[in-house]
């Protein structure tokens, strides 16, 4: 008798693990099919070319180097406030007539940029705002291994702070240097445009702060744009070229020596 | 089929079956809906709060120096430029009034002499030299900054 038990419990457990794994197996077959019929709902709901495509012009032949953009960076999306946490800094290079090029960002410019270079040694100096460039072929989106970060339907680099695991591979994987692990959420930070403001119609908080008019901000795609005016009256150019990043921050009258 | 084999077998669709549950179970919510992220995340980045209101707010309630600005150089010069916001944006800003002090080192920012700044429109000034010991705003009035103030 007690044989037979075993066995028929045996036998129970077998038909239902294979049932079990049965209809999983059969769902997941069918799953890729149920996706295609739901695809057509889900491309209106998300027809590329009815959303924007998000972008910046940096105009560096009117940055004074005021610091006022990082300043209201930190305030609009709380960066904490120690000199190395930074979602956009302003950067100020100098010429020397020796050649030499020095580059210095006290405070990430905050506070306003103050030459260290003694006024005769000068050849040109300048000032370069800088930002996460938003790249179309993001290296950081690459490196992520989890997939929180990411391109938006409308072309911003975002970061999932609910996902990410705080790996920091997307920090050494960014060219431009624009992302810092930030020690209060422990995962990975960058400029998101302020998506959390472009979304409700509302202008960065560095372009709105920017006395001089300096950034430029708007849509790619709209023919009107502030940004494609901007494009088009001015020869721009983006940082790094050559790593083919595709990024959609435009710099104008920008010198070689940047980097 | 031997027995052998089937139970091979049987391991083996135990074993994909096991690794499609968790597979399932341990995706988020929406991930993968546009792309390899989790979809709820965009409306996780929006809901973010915002301190900035932009120009068109303040003139709301004061739209006389917002016309007063409008007739001087700081025309281009937004409200929050100066008046960086201390509370989000959705209190209302006589909570915590964003009010600025207009000394020497705060108009600096800009007009302090600097060589990047140069040929910008922008007027540099060697504070050694141009009243030293006073803040700006005790001649200039900022909001039209030609318009000097008597003492």
């Amino acid at each position: 008798m007690g044989t037979e038990r075993k066995i028929n419990n045996r036998r129970k457990f077998f038909q239902t693990s294979a049932a079990l794994v049965g209809g999983t197996l059969l769902y997941s077959l069918i799953k890729p099919f149920e996706a295609l019929s739901q695809s057509k709902e889900e491309a209106t709901k998300i027809a590329k070319e009815d959303l924007p495509l998000w972008g910046m012009g940096v105009d560096l032949e009117r940055c004074v180097g005021c610091g006022k953009c990082a300043e209201a960076c930190k305030i609009e999306n709380n960066v904490p406030k120690e000199p190395f946490y930074f979602r956009t800094w302003v950067e100020q290079y100098t010429v020397k007539k020796d050649g030499e090029v020095k580059i210095e960002s006290p405070n990430g410019g905050i506070g306003g940029l103050k030459q260290s270079v003694p006024d005769e040694d000068i050849f040109k100096s300048f000032m370069v705002p800088k930002l996460c460039n938003h790249c179309t072929k993001a290296p950081c989106v690459q490196a992520c291994p989890v997939g929180a970060t990411f391109i938006s339907p409308d072309g911003v680099v975002l970061v999932d702070d609910t996902y990410c695991i705080g790996c920091s591979y997307c920090i050494q994987a960014c060219p431009y240097g624009a992302r810092f692990m930030n020690p209060v959420t422990k995962v990975a930070d960058k400029c998101t445009f302020c998506y959390h403001r472009i979304t409700k119609g509302l202008l960065p908080a560095c372009v709105e702060a920017c006395p001089t008019d300096a950034r430029i901000f708007g849509d790619l795609r709209n023919k009107e744009s502030d940004l494609v005016k901007f494009l088009q009256e001015n020869p721009t150019q983006v940082l790094k070229p050559h790593l083919n990043t595709h990024s959609r921050v435009f710099y104008n009258g920008l010198s070689s020596e940047v980097k | 089929m031997p027995k052998l084999i089937f139970r091979l077998l049987l391991t083996f669709f135990v074993f994909v079956g096991v690794f499609i549950l968790i597979q399932r179970s341990v995706t988020p919510d929406s991930f993968g809906k546009y792309g390899h992220y989790r979809a709820n995340s965009l409306d996780d980045n929006r809901m973010k709060p915002f301190y900035y209101k932009g120009e068109a707010k303040c003139t709301e309630c004061h739209q006389d120096v917002f016309d007063q600005k409008a007739s001087d150089l700081h025309d281009a010069v937004r409200c929050e430029s100066c008046h960086t916001p201390k509370i989000p944006g959705s209190i209302d800003c006589k909570v915590k009034p964003p009010i600025v002090k207009g000394t020497i080192q705060f108009c600096a920012q800009c007009h302090a002499i600097n060589a990047g700044r140069l040929e910008k429109g922008v007027p540099q000034l060697d504070f050694k030299e141009h009243y030293e010991k006073q803040n700006c705003i005790e001649c200039h009035n900022p909001h039209a900054p030609w318009e000097l103030k008597e003492k």
